[in-house]
């Protein structure tokens, strides 16, 4: 597939790699919303999932482990024109930056988030991930993992994100749709997206999700809250996928925030008077 | 020497003894006279035993001093802790009962505050009442009072305060001494500001557009100032959820062409190292306001330090290139906020704003003249000024001359803008290539150099050879130089350097400077001495020692003098 979004980035992720479906889901998503390249920014932090905005042709903000959504979330307040997608793994976001998953969850930026979700650390080689399954035996965890899963869609409908959604990896076009949705819906937007990870994870591989994933009914009932939280728990039997959640109701961080909006910070000036104004306040003269 | 009065409010927090202190500065002002305050609290919200001390000289005061001449004492019960600090000819004001410890004291005046407060019509005028008689005692005409007054409240609670002021005036007539009347001079329109106000009015004149952390004295008062003063010139500010996500922030809305900052203490700052080290490598001009206090750990949080000299200059994994500023004073404080938004975009290199409580803390008068509104330089290029390669792409991290690639910001139209905390090509996208490797490292480092080359010089006072030199960085500033006066008026020969920057270290001009006198000591706010331990590494050249107190509070210029005179 070759496309508009192309760059001659070499790839770094193996063959198989479940990456590769969820870059082509992400630029066939870019397409499908117009948007130019230079108004685009995808953010992301460190991991074989965060190397993805290398292969698309747009803004790139690869930052540190766990910290894409602090810095997608200011670019978003310095130019809120530009549309930011974040798209990374599950130790990025949920283990690494978990603070910042529950808390801009919380502000509700205009973020889309896209997390790669296979269940283990693929680029430090095998070790288990937040939501790896209890049991799993991870290069450092050889006893089998002793936690309980993160449930992310769980704790996003826990915390009132607007829009709660699970891709897989293997179907693009249904994944890409989603991400379209995300995008689209103003504020905080998950993704959580059942990849495998083919080196590392023999347990959670596309055959078994696909015996394991469903898609939603179109009778589903995405603003029944309650319903939302009692599919994102299911996953021994089967695992819903679709759009479990969606509220459009809830306003934006970006248009609470008093100071945020038009013009962008880069184009925001000082003038000298204002600074004199400003500095007159602390000068002390007799009334 | 002239008038030299060191007045000392103290009683409980939540006791008025910020408000009374303050109202004590503007007095002092309002009569034409110059101060220094600095505040002594501790880690509470409500009880303790805090302190605000206005030292008023006739010339600009850059230091405290540990006895006080006047103390207004809001609670009976700090009257033992008291005494030992009071002036031998000095008067302790204080509401005590008959009987009460320490009222065999002859300085001790009781005087019915509370009783007063209540006839003013609030329960809450005691601090009121006694900045009345203090400022009695100082000879303030009332009506002054009464106009400095209507600055500070409004309405009927202006007039209870007026009632609560003149009582404690009128009672004062015939019962305080006579000795610490202030002489009349003309009244001069003076600034009046705290270090961290001014830090953070710098910051904003310097075009800061966003500012975000998580609040922790004594960096928290930067965050307030921002937060209050900035908006109106369009600086968007954000609490975050933890002092890792406001770096990341500021280095997110950096990329995005804000000027931003944050601003924390010692342990927020060590959270923010790792992100120090990302705008290290995304060259994202940044700014870090650090004030000091005691550690390791939680340490003594209202309290001062300079511990974390070392500390700054090595943080963050890697290398990379910094500028750390270490302002000494309120107007370096401005001067430098503003230095500091400028060179950090300039050269695309993290800046320290290295402060420390009892700066933050500070109040003085000073010059309008040294608050001027300086020009902001924006260097973000738009359009045709952006450069491309063959292939029409812009390079964010294009091998320029001295390291400073022109920088673009996502949005601009027919570019997109690619950085990446992993090495780089030109071209912002990851790469293992180890020549490439090779020469990102050296455009950073040259970065570095040039940075250099635009090194604020120390400020050498005193002269210019001879016996004594006292080396100083940041907040000890003015401590030194009244220390280095006392020094030369008891006939021993000292100058004085202040470091206002120490990365890059100005280290020829202190090199040639230590060359030239026969014995120079470092004075710090900490153990170790971390200052002469740089000179060593920068200059080569040992230090006689160094004069160190880390107690957590600040050096005054007398025990300075006589640390001095031990050790020459």
């Amino acid at each position: 597939m070759s496309g508009i979004f192309d760059t001659d980035v070499e790839n770094a992720w193996c063959p198989g790699c479940g990456n590769v479906p969820i870059l082509n889901a992400v630029k066939k998503a870019l397409e499908r919303t117009g948007k130019p390249k230079h108004e685009i920014v995808l953010v992301s932090g460190i991991g074989q999932a965060a190397k993805l905005p290398h292969h698309v042709d747009v803004n790139v903000f690869n930052g540190l482990h766990g910290r894409a959504l602090p810095a997608a979330l200011a670019i978003r307040m310095a130019n809120p024109s530009l549309t930011v997608v974040v798209t990374s793994g599950d130790g990025d976001i949920y283990g690494e930056g978990g603070n910042h998953f529950v808390h801009n969850i919380r502000r509700n930026p205009d973020i889309a988030v896209f997390v790669h979700d296979n269940q283990v650390y693929g680029l430090t080689k095998g070790q288990p991930s937040p939501t790896s399954d209890p049991g799993w035996t991870g290069s450092l965890q050889r006893s089998g993992v002793i936690s309980g899963p993160f449930p992310p869609l769980a704790v996003a409908i826990a915390l009132g994100c607007g829009f709660v959604a699970r891709g897989i990896a293997a179907d693009i076009e249904f994944t890409a749709d989603l991400m379209v949705q995300a995008i689209a819906h103003k504020g905080f937007a998950l993704v959580d997206i059942l990849q495998p990870c083919v080196t590392f994870n023999k347990k959670n591989t596309y055959q078994w999700y696909g015996k394991m994933a469903y898609k939603l009914p179109a009778d589903h009932d995405a603003a029944d809250r309650v319903r939302a939280f009692e599919l994102s728990l299911e996953w021994e039997e089967r695992i819903p996928i679709g759009v479990l959640y969606r509220r459009e109701d809830r306003p934006c961080f970006e248009e609470l925030h008093p100071g945020v909006g038009d013009p962008p910070l880069h184009a925001r000036e000082t003038p000298p008077d204002a600074v004199r104004d400003l500095l007159r306040k602390r000068l002390f003269t007799l009334p | 020497m002239g008038i030299d009065v060191n007045i000392r409010i103290m009683g409980g927090a939540g006791q008025g003894v910020h408000t009374a202190g303050g109202l004590l500065c503007r007095l002092a002002v309002a009569g034409g006279h110059h101060f220094h305050a600095t505040q002594d609290y501790m880690s509470r919200i409500r009880g303790g035993r805090n302190s605000y001390s206005v030292r008023i000289r006739e010339i600009p005061v850059r230091a405290g001093r540990p006895q006080a001449d006047i103390v207004l004492s809001l609670d009976p019960g700090h009257l033992p802790h008291i005494l030992s600090s009071v002036s031998p000819a000095g008067i302790v004001v204080c509401d005590l009962p008959a009987g009460e410890a320490g009222s065999a004291d002859s300085r001790v005046i009781a005087a019915p505050l509370k009783e007063f407060s209540a006839s003013a019509g609030s329960p809450i005028l005691a601090n009121i009442v006694g900045a009345g008689i203090v400022a009695r005692a100082l000879g303030i005409p009332p009506e002054t009072v009464d106009r400095v007054l209507t600055l500070e409240f409004k309405g009927d609670f202006l007039e209870k305060n007026r009632v609560a002021a003149r009582l404690g005036a009128e009672w004062a007539q015939g019962r305080v001494p006579d000795s610490f009347r202030l002489p009349e001079r003309a009244f001069r329109a003076r600034m009046i500001l705290a270090g961290n106000e001014a830090l953070v009015l710098g910051a904003i004149a310097g075009g800061c557009k966003f500012a975000v952390g998580y609040p922790m004295t004594p960096g928290s008062g930067i965050l307030l100032g921002l937060s209050a003063d900035g908006p109106p010139l369009g600086l968007v500010f954000e609490q975050a959820e933890d002092e890792i996500a406001a770096l990341n922030m500021a280095i997110g809305a950096s990329y995005a062409g804000a000027r931003a900052m944050v601003a924390t203490s010692g342990g927020g700052f060590a959270l923010m190292v790792e992100a120090l080290s990302l705008a290290g490598m995304l060259e994202a001009p940044v700014v870090v306001a650090l004030g000091m206090r005691p550690g390791p750990a939680t340490g003594m949080p209202t309290r001062t330090g300079q511990e974390e000299l070392a500390f700054v200059l090595s943080a963050g994994h890697g290398e990379f290139p910094r500028l750390v500023l270490s302002p000494g004073s309120v107007e370096e404080a401005y001067a430098l906020a503003h230095h500091a938004m400028e060179m950090s975009e300039a050269y695309q290199v993290p800046c320290i704003l290295l402060t420390d409580q009892y700066l933050a803390d500070t109040v003085v008068d000073a010059d309008p003249g040294d608050f001027p509104a300086l020009p902001v330089n924006r260097r973000i290029v738009h359009g045709n000024d952006v450069p491309r390669d063959a292939k029409g792409r812009y390079l964010r991290h294009a091998f320029a001359g001295d390291g400073v690639s022109p920088m673009a910001v996502p949005g601009e139209p027919g570019i997109t803008v690619v950085v990446d905390s992993d090495e780089h090509t030109e071209d912002g996208h990851l790469t293992e290539d180890h020549a490439v490797r090779i020469a990102m490292v050296e455009k950073r480092i040259r970065k570095g150099e040039a940075l250099e080359m635009e090194t604020l010089p120390p400020l050498l006072s005193g002269p210019p050879d001879g016996e004594v030199l006292l080396i100083g960085f940041g907040s000890t500033k003015g401590v030194i130089a009244e220390a280095r006066e006392i020094l030369s008026a008891g006939g021993v020969s000292a100058a004085a350097v202040h470091l206002r920057q120490v990365a890059p270290f100005p280290a020829r001009a202190v090199s040639e400077i230590l060359d030239r006198y026969r014995t120079a000591f470092t004075v710090e706010n900490n153990r170790t001495g971390q200052l002469a331990r740089l000179i060593r590494a920068e200059t080569g050249r040992e230090v006689s020692g160094t004069i160190s107190r880390f107690d957590g509070l600040p050096f005054t210029p007398e025990e300075l003098a006589r640390g001095v005179k031990e050790r020459r």
